[in-house]
């Protein structure tokens, strides 16, 4: 071993320092200072922040009060948005995946990059497209169904429709990231099982479920891990399609919170509410990490 | 047969793909009237530059779209750049320099970080950046890129790998640390690099909240944000117009993903490697 000297130690630490100062100033920092606003009567116009101790945590548990309501009805909202659109972001993005790795050589590349392609686009651009595509009136979707001689469908605006546009919307958009996830899954299991499985005269049935799940296991249950935690943190699709509308039916949770930090002015109570909605992604991603590795020690 | 039924699948299921793309590149040549006439049209009857015309002349609804675009441009490279100077640099320290202080608990920390949701930090940061006197600057909507995390993983495994022998020959050479990080391993990590860059620029570029609120004067707007204050204004029925900036907005990024598809492929596997 070569002996270090301060100096050597010195610099070696000064190649980490500019990482590390971006770090600590747009990382640690806020998210200790983002306590301490929890903590206080934070609001955006004003010099003075009084002290205040828990009461906004308090508050959100208290039945009844107005930040109890914003926190638990987004977050019931934002809970329908997950329940609607994981189990479809999980099992679309496997089959799509399947499909284009049993797609003949030379067209599955432009294939996959069909599919992939609208993730490259930004939220704020994927929403202004659907806003023109689900137009009431004039879009593609009804003018395509007047000509099936149906009625039009209020796609942004009537229940259960806005669910049906949001996770409608949200696979266009992601689904491409699963797609390529599953695909390079798929590639690794090897052959020869699936050669074997065929001489003891499998179907394709058996061999998908005894050979390509077992196998694809791990990746299965990342895809659903990213997309739970992504689906938890649902903003683009229900802040510039639907608005939170028709009422509050769609106003997901982080809407509620930067709503009552940026309209009602009130950084403090919406830190308390930012600081829970995070503790709650992280248990429910830690729980799926934990099922994940429990499951893989039991199989 | 079977090959053939598939792939008029796929087929299928491409069109449904590339269908709303292909109507807003359609839907940006028409003119109001045309756009709302509710028709299947995919090739206007009066085809029209004029919505291109009138964007980047800054006379479309009165938003300047060449400032938007040359902002998001230069956020998106300045943060690029940030990102894969200092990145690099943390982690050859963290996989190459043995004796740098803590070097175990850093990475872990740096790593472990990957899993903060970034609400946690939305708020407190632009307070900070308020206080600070830097909302609505490129401060604000440069600075906050550069505590990601994922290229410091993405390069450490690939510094981790690097064969010990080149970096000893060359310090029996009399190279120093800055020598073998800028001569050695950042010549050989060029592709690396450029994945991670792509990357990095496409999601810097199509950040859209964080802008949205961190600017406040239609002239520091990114692209991404001021489409998004537009599709919330009462522009939303002008789709003529507003296709034609969204053309605009997104044909950058379709070009870095069309070129780098494959890096970027590969970034997003490398993510899920993790």
């Amino acid at each position: 071993m070569l002996k270090s000297t301060w100096q050597s130690k010195l610099t070696s630490s000064l190649f980490v320092l500019p990482y590390f100062i971006c770090f600590c100033a747009f990382l640690l920092f806020p998210i200790l200072y983002g306590v301490y606003i929890s903590l206080h009567n934070f609001e955006l116009l004003s010099e003075n922040h009084e002290f205040v101790g828990l009461a906004h945590y308090v508050k959100i548990f208290t039945p009844g009060s107005y930040l109890n309501q914003q926190f638990f009805k987004g977050l019931w909202t934002t809970i329908q948005f997950v329940l609607y659109s994981v189990p479809l972001l999980v099992l679309v993005g496997l089959a799509l995946a399947m499909l284009v790795n049993q797609l003949p050589g030379r067209v599955r590349g432009l294939f996959r990059t069909f599919y992939f392609m609208p993730y490259a686009i930004s939220g704020s651009v994927m929403a202004v497209i659907w806003l023109m595509m689900f137009d009431t009136n004039a879009g593609f979707l009804n003018t395509l169904l007047a000509k099936w001689g149906m009625d039009p469908v209020p796609w942004l605006t009537g229940l259960p429709w806005v669910w049906v546009s949001l996770v409608m919307t949200t696979l266009w958009w992601t689904i491409g990231f699963n797609m390529v996830i599953f695909i390079n899954a798929l590639n690794e299991v090897p052959e020869d099982y699936y050669e074997a499985a065929s001489i003891d005269g499998a179907n394709a049935w058996h061999k998908f479920t005894s050979i390509t799940l077992p196998s694809i296991r791990p990746v299965m249950l990342f895809i659903l891990i990213t997309s739970t935690i992504a689906s938890f943190n649902v903003y683009a699709q229900p802040f510039l399609l639907t608005r939170g509308g028709p009422g509050d039916s769609t106003k997901v949770l982080l809407m509620n919170v930067l709503d009552q930090a940026f309209k009602g002015k009130e950084i403090g109570s919406a830190s308390a509410m930012a600081i829970l909605m995070a503790i709650l992604i992280m248990i429910v991603s830690v729980i799926q990490y934990r099922l994940a590795y429990g499951r893989k020690e039991g199989a | 047969m079977r090959k053939f039924v598939l792939t008029l699948l796929a087929v299928f299921i491409a069109i449904l793909f590339l269908m709303p793309l292909i109507w807003m590149l359609s839907t940006s040549f028409k003119n109001d009237f045309e756009a709302l006439a509710g028709q299947m049209n995919f090739i206007p009857k009066k085809p029209t530059l004029d919505n291109y015309i009138e964007g980047l002349n800054g006379e479309l609804m009165n938003v300047p779209i060449v400032r938007w675009i040359t902002n998001s441009l230069f956020v998106g490279l300045a943060g690029t750049g940030i990102v894969l100077l200092f990145s690099s640099m943390a982690s050859y320290a963290l996989a190459r320099l043995h004796d740098l202080p803590l070097r175990k608990v850093l990475f872990s920390v740096f790593v472990g970080s990957m899993m903060i949701p970034g609400i946690l930090t939305f708020l407190p940061m632009y307070m900070e950046f308020n206080s600070l006197g830097w909302i609505n600057t490129y401060y604000a909507l440069i600075l906050p890129y550069s505590a990601g995390a994922f290229g410091v993983f993405l390069l450490y495994q690939f510094f981790s790998s690097f064969p010990k022998e080149i970096e000893e020959a060359a310090r029996i050479d009399g190279a120093n640390k800055w020598h073998i990080y800028s001569r050695i391993l950042l010549p050989a990590s060029v592709s690396i690099m450029v994945t991670l860059g792509i990357f990095t620029f496409m999601s810097i570029y199509n950040d859209f909240v964080w802008p949205l609120y961190a600017t406040t004067s239609p002239e520091m707007r990114t692209i991404t944000a001021g489409i998004a204050m537009m599709a919330q204004g009462s522009y939303t029925q002008a789709y003529g117009k507003l296709m034609s900036m969204t053309v605009i907005a997104t044909l950058p990024v379709m070009i870095v993903f069309i070129v780098g598809q494959r890096s970027f492929v590969k970034a997003i596997t490398q993510a899920g490697v993790k």
